[in-house]
């Protein structure tokens, strides 16, 4: 692969980095794996697979179509149907954005020293910097590749010397211990909801058209979704055993974002620790910017505004002053004192709810020969489409039972 | 009134913190942490072992449970008290206190196992 290619694969890993492993994901993995062990493996595979079907079906859309996911949601399923979406969508990307905000903050202060409620501010101020100053694809490569520092977590898992037979037994599916069946459950919905987080596709698929993907761009889409969130994947199994080998044992229960950076420490020592907290604050920093950015790109495609990083600031105004707002909206939320690890569970909760209003239009469309000519779904997609689509509709249903029934995971 | 099942859930709150504690302590003590995130973390630790107290401080339980709740409320006490020495420890105070916060997890470990 040419340097060129291995840093337009940051689409990919930027969308992993920021969507996989973002604060949901710290918090979902970490609790998993302190509560259940090494059962809740196949689940992280199940999410990676789903996610990937999807994106690759939305970067296909928009390398077909030169034009992104959304803009063909609304035209294709009329304004009722988008309209829904979009709203669904945007209440999810502005409670997930607010609490990266909240994650950005506190990695600021586990590094600094200096007080939570000035960092939010100092936060928000520097991702909205990045965002105006830095073209989109740098905006990709700084925050990917330095968010890449999470692979201490992998270099912890594989130092602690796991049991490997017990962890290849957790990618079975099948009877569970150590906690209540619903919790079990929850945590299901949960690490599959925080893997399919709605606002990773919509970024995935207008960071295609703002990379200006085209139909030569179909192999690069398909190796840039695997290798992007399979390294998700791969962070993701990582935080799990970390937190299964040195958690679990002890009966710790991460509450704190400052948790996960713990075990690094722990296990690789002061470098590990900082790189650690690097490699978050970067993964949750990327994921703030990309639900501003999802939800500005849903309102101005939906709209019809002129939208885009590839616009100077003022040359799309419209696209601009939206990501500004819900920064601005993500701020306020975060500085009312709302625990930013509580409304990762919610956000992560309420997305579920919203996964299937974000997905069947996207199998719609990607099977749609209008827009996409000889570049339809195969068979194959449409299998694991579908397959996913019911798996969705299945953990929608059951995601705000679940969450009541054992008191947001604790049983 | 506090239940038994409240009781165990405070309990285990109260192990992982402690247990979370006496690991930092250890990192602290063997120069595998920085003193921001010792400070900062020990702080956040010690500040949800503060709520843990307080709650079990103006708890009123069942006859049956009476005891445990004393027990887990002067644990609880304890080790609050440690992780707020944690925050300005000594290495040589922060080996003692893996040792405090550990035996401390244990003991809210067997209360917890004396509920369910």
């Amino acid at each position: 692969m040419s340097v060129k290619n291995v840093l337009a694969v940051a689409l990919g890993i930027l969308s992993a980095i920021g969507g996989f492993v973002d604060i949901g994901d710290l918090v979902f993995n970490t609790q998993a794996g302190a509560t259940f062990g090494f059962q809740l493996l196949w689940v992280v595979v199940i999410g990676v697979l789903g996610i990937i079907v999807y994106s690759e079906m939305c970067g296909r859309v928009s390398a077909i179509a030169q034009r992104p996911v959304f803009d063909l949601v609304r035209e294709r399923t009329g304004f009722g149907a988008g309209l829904a979406t979009l709203i669904a969508s945007e209440i999810v990307n502005l409670m997930t954005c607010a609490a990266e905000i909240g994650g950005v903050a506190i990695c600021l202060q586990l590094l600094s020293g200096l007080p939570y409620r000035l960092l939010i501010p100092i936060g928000v101020v520097g991702l909205v910097l990045c965002c105006w100053v830095l073209p989109f694809r740098w905006i990709e490569r700084v925050f990917s590749y330095l968010g890449l520092c999470l692979l201490v977590f992998a270099v912890a898992a594989i130092k602690l010397r796991p049991d490997w037979g017990q962890v290849a037994h957790g990618f079975v599916p099948g009877a569970h211990d150590g906690g209540s069946l619903t919790v079990y459950l929850y945590f299901v919905v949960g690490l599959i909801g925080a893997a399919m987080t709605p606002y990773e596709v919509y970024f995935y698929s207008s960071g295609a058209v703002e990379d200006r993907w085209g139909p030569k761009d179909l192999g690069l889409n398909r190796v840039t979704a695997m290798i992007g969130y399979g390294l998700g994947g791969l962070l993701s199994f990582a935080l799990m055993i970390v937190a299964a080998v040195l958690f679990l044992p002890s009966g710790i229960s991460p509450q704190f974002l400052g948790t996960p950076p713990l075990a690094a420490g722990h296990v690789v020592g002061q470098v590990g620790l900082l790189l650690a907290l690097i490699g978050i604050l970067f993964a949750v920093g990327g994921a703030a910017i990309e639900t501003s950015f999802a939800g500005a790109y849903n309102v101005a495609q939906f709209f019809g505004w002129k939208w885009g990083k590839k616009e100077r600031p003022a040359g799309a105004p419209r696209f601009t002053l939206s990501w500004l707002v819900i920064f601005a909206l993500a701020l306020l939320v975060v500085m009312t004192g709302l625990d930013p690890i509580k409304l990762t569970e919610y956000s992560v909760i309420f997305s579920v709810v919203a996964l299937p209003l974000t997905y069947l239009p996207i199998l719609v469309v990607a099977n749609d020969h209008t827009y996409m000519g000889a570049n339809v779904n195969g068979r194959l997609a449409n299998v694991l489409g579908t397959l996913y689509f019911i798996v969705i509709l299945l953990i929608a249903v059951a995601a705000i039972p679940l969450m009541v029934l054992t008191n947001g995971g604790q049983g | 009134m506090l239940e038994a099942k409240d009781l165990l859930e405070q309990s285990k709150s109260l192990q992982s913190l402690a247990a979370e504690g006496a690991l930092l302590a250890e990192d602290g003590a063997s120069g595998k942490t920085t003193r921001v995130f010792m400070q900062e973390h020990s702080s956040d630790l010690f500040l949800a072992a503060s709520q843990v107290e307080a709650t079990l401080a103006q708890a009123k339980s069942e006859q049956p449970i009476v005891v445990q709740l004393r027990k887990l409320t002067v644990l609880a006490g304890r080790v609050s008290a440690n992780l707020e020495l944690l925050t300005v420890a000594s290495r040589e105070e922060q080996r003692v206190l893996v040792g405090e916060l550990e035996s401390a997890a244990r003991a809210c470990r067997t209360i917890g196992e004396a509920l369910s």
